[in-house]
């Protein structure tokens, strides 16, 4: 087949087609952006120790996050971060319109296409509109880089405008994202046999699942909570940790212990299926249930992302109770011996940061749900429109979904919030008091200053040193959860709009 | 007694019409067959009679009561509690058991679950298909399909079946099969039957014919008269003969 023609017929389709490739483009352009972002954070030169600068701050910026080259790296991590919902709305954009799309494929073998071409078809398609979508990113990013170099008034920078990736970095993230997503496809084909009759997926997961999560959430939650105790051996023994020990104790126990709350989901989804098969009265409850049973598996598809920002958010929050603990002990002991000025909040404002990062990540792991749901809902249209005709009313339908969604939702948002949780309280470590100490006058500022009688009247305030860890954060963990919960439940709402669509008579006679 | 009436029923698409203003009546316990080629408005003018669709013009009464005026909620509670629906395919839940696709009416209707199951279970059984109780649609033929979406539209003892092409998906076997609990079970409860194909083997099984082209009524005639000894028929009554051994060329024959 000729190239030409090979991407024509890539990029055919119906109009559900053409939403799924904008919708990758999209996601593509997302991905770009988060990346081209993080790159640009490590692209910023780190100045010579001077005897004005010794710690080697690049003072053009106002924002510490970016002066001070010992936060980039994890600024440029968070950053990286934001890629993972929008890489799993990619994911979701990927199975939009799939039976279409099975049927079609299935005409091209019928019309003499070999398997090899079909797939090198699926596989193109992704990639052209990833490459179009990095590309579309790649243009926007140089765009906005224009727009808002703008320097204060003290001629410092926001954001990094005054510095760009590499030319390679560039051509990594524009031509590394299409190749990754396109690889991705061709790897998720290997389970799909394209037959002339149609699409036949090989047998996969048909096993309910097991709560296996619940080790791996463990065995994350240890891994994790062994970074300060693995510090300390070292520190006593005056050495220093292998130089990824430490890190790599915090990424291998998060990823595990995000893993652990994805997988949960898939399990949360069967049990909350057979529970609401045996207690259900309604149609609706009936409908929900055999469909969280019959694939379990979908829930943690669907909600991976979601669960992975809200498990962000439930360790932020961990953090946030701790800085801000630190923060009023160290503000009211300053009080204490007379000093009335603020402590800096920067760890404070730098979690305010990742809270936004979270509301971010929600917003499009949001995003990926709606099209799951709408997913859900197309591919059932007729079956939906067939229920409608018989005299089911929309709302049964609707009910369902409803259920469908939340009732593994609930209980795997709590279970991410409370693993988020331990996490951060982990990573942070107790608050301690005593942090603060010094002299202060009790008589007059002469006296004080007298060496005769500054003895007398100047008192040493030290407050007992003590290590305690702070209340759960409740509040911020509810609303968390309740943002989570909310926008799923729009996602819902909005889903739903397309239900009236898929359930018109129409549907009964397509094919 | 007048069970079915449509009155100049108009219906179009856009600009395309599909039915220019069709007059009919069906009578109680009757079984009416509409016939014609693809694209002549069958499916339409049984959506309009149904009330799943509503004509641009005319009117379709039932037992007197004009109903193309009613509300969608209506019209969605009247298919539910007296009229059954019988499509060519995908008409089952794919995640829920024969038993549960066949109560599913039931529930809406308010039955508990438990009645719900025993009496799909008896309909399952009514149609040779109570060993597949447990099974879901994807673990079944399109015969067994079709025969358990034929419980679903029986179950709650309908006055008046709506089938749309309901074997135009199946091979003659297992339409055979389906057709012969279709037209024995109707009989059996006195219910009305409207019939829509475009095969004039299946037409052969209804008391009378009604033909379309081009949006209207081309043409009626009477079922076809077999010998008592087996195939279609409209004075047979009982028609669960049929099953498995109709001669499809009689009833071609009978036709011509």
């Amino acid at each position: 087949m000729r190239p030409g023609t090979l991407v024509r017929l890539a990029l055919a389709g119906t109009r559900t087609d053409k939403v799924r490739v904008a919708l990758t483009a999209l996601s593509a352009a997302l991905a770009t952006l988060a990346g081209l972002a993080a790159l640009t954070v490590l692209a910023i030169p780190t100045p010579l120790r001077t005897d004005d600068n010794p710690a080697r701050w690049s003072l053009q910026y106002a924002n510490t996050l970016l002066r001070e080259p010992g936060l980039r790296g994890g600024t440029a991590f968070a950053l990286l971060l934001l890629a993972v919902p929008v890489l799993a709305l990619a994911g979701q954009c990927a199975r939009l319109g799939a039976p279409a799309r099975d049927r079609r494929l299935a005409a091209l073998r019928l019309a003499g296409a070999t398997p090899g071409q079909v797939t090198r078809l699926a596989v193109l398609e992704t990639g052209v509109a990833s490459l179009f979508g990095t590309v579309t990113g790649l243009v926007a990013f140089l765009s906005a880089r224009g727009l808002l170099d703008r320097p204060d008034a003290h001629g410092q920078l926001a954001l990094p405008t005054d510095v760009l990736p590499s030319p390679v970095a560039l051509a990594a993230v524009v031509l590394g994202l299409p190749a990754v997503a396109a690889a991705g496809t061709a790897l998720l084909l290997r389970r799909v046999a394209t037959t002339p009759f149609g699409v036949v997926r090989r047998a996969g997961r048909d096993r309910a699942p097991r709560p296996w999560f619940a080790l791996l959430i463990l065995v994350g939650l240890a891994v994790f909570a062994a970074y300060h105790p693995v510090n300390s051996w070292y520190r006593h023994r005056d050495m220093e940790p292998p130089l990824l020990l430490l890190p790599m104790l915090l990424v291998a126990g998060g990823i595990a212990a995000t893993v652990g709350s994805v997988l949960a989901s898939a399990w949360f989804s069967h049990t909350a299926g057979r529970l609401l098969h045996h207690l259900a009265r309604g149609p609706a409850a009936l409908l929900a249930a055999r469909r969280l049973t019959a694939d379990p598996w979908a829930g943690s598809r669907t909600f991976a992302a979601l669960l992975a920002a809200v498990l962000l958010g439930g360790g932020a929050a961990g953090m946030r109770a701790n800085a801000q603990a630190r923060y009023d002990i160290e503000r009211a002991e300053y009080r204490l011996i007379g000093d009335l000025h603020a402590p800096n909040p920067f760890y404070l404002q730098t979690i305010s940061l990742v809270d936004l990062a979270v509301a971010i990540a929600v917003t499009i792991a949001a995003g990926g749900l709606l099209v799951a749901l709408v997913e859900g809902i197309v591919a059932r249209r007729r079956a939906y429109a067939a229920l409608v005709a018989q005299g089911v009313p929309r709302g049964v339908l609707g009910r369902s979904i409803t259920w469908q969604a939340l009732a593994p939702a609930v209980p795997a948002v709590l279970l991410a919030l409370t693993v988020g949780l331990l996490l951060g309280r982990r990573f942070a470590g107790p608050v301690r008091t005593g942090v603060v100490s010094g002299k202060v006058c009790e008589a007059t500022a002469e006296l004080c200053a007298d060496p005769a009688t500054r003895e007398r009247y100047l008192r040493t305030i030290a407050p007992p040193k003590r290590y305690f860890m702070p209340d759960v954060p409740l509040e911020h963990l509810a609303l968390f959860g309740a943002g989570a919960l909310a926008a799923v439940s729009l996602t819902v709402l909005v889903g739903l709009l397309f239900l009236r669509a898929s359930t018109r008579v129409e549907e009964l006679r397509a094919t | 007694m007048t069970e079915l009436q449509a009155r100049g029923v108009v219906k179009a698409y856009g600009p395309t019409p599909a039915l220019r203003g069709i007059t009919l009546d069906v009578a109680e316990g009757e079984i009416v067959a509409v016939t014609g080629p693809s694209g002549c408005g069958k499916s339409t003018l049984l959506y309009c009679l149904a009330g799943i669709l509503r004509p641009d013009a005319g009117q379709v009464t039932w037992r007197g009561e004009r109903i193309d005026t009613w509300s969608e909620a209506a019209r969605s509670r009247l298919r539910r509690t007296e009229f059954g629906v019988l499509f060519q395919f995908g008409q089952l839940v794919p995640e829920l058991t024969a038993a549960e696709n066949v109560a599913l009416p039931l529930l809406l209707a308010g039955t508990g679950r438990r009645a719900g199951r025993t009496a799909a279970l008896a309909w399952l059984d009514r149609l040779g298909v109570a060993d597949l109780a447990d099974t879901r649609p994807g673990e079944m033929s399109g015969g067994q399909q079709q025969r358990c979406a034929l419980a679903r539209a029986l179950v709650t003892e309908p006055r008046v079946l709506f089938a749309d092409e309901p074997t135009g998906a199946l091979d003659t076997l297992a339409g055979e099969q389906v057709l012969g609990h279709l037209v024995r079970l109707s009989r059996e409860q006195r219910t009305t039957v409207v019939l829509v194909t475009h095969e004039p083997r299946v037409a052969g099984y209804a008391d009378r014919e009604v033909m379309l082209r081009d949006g209207v009524v081309d043409g009626t005639g009477l079922g076809i008269e077999v010998p008592s000894s087996g195939g279609p028929g409209r004075s047979t009554g009982g028609l669960g003969l049929l099953v498995g051994d109709a001669g499809a060329g009689s009833v071609q024959d009978g036709l011509r």
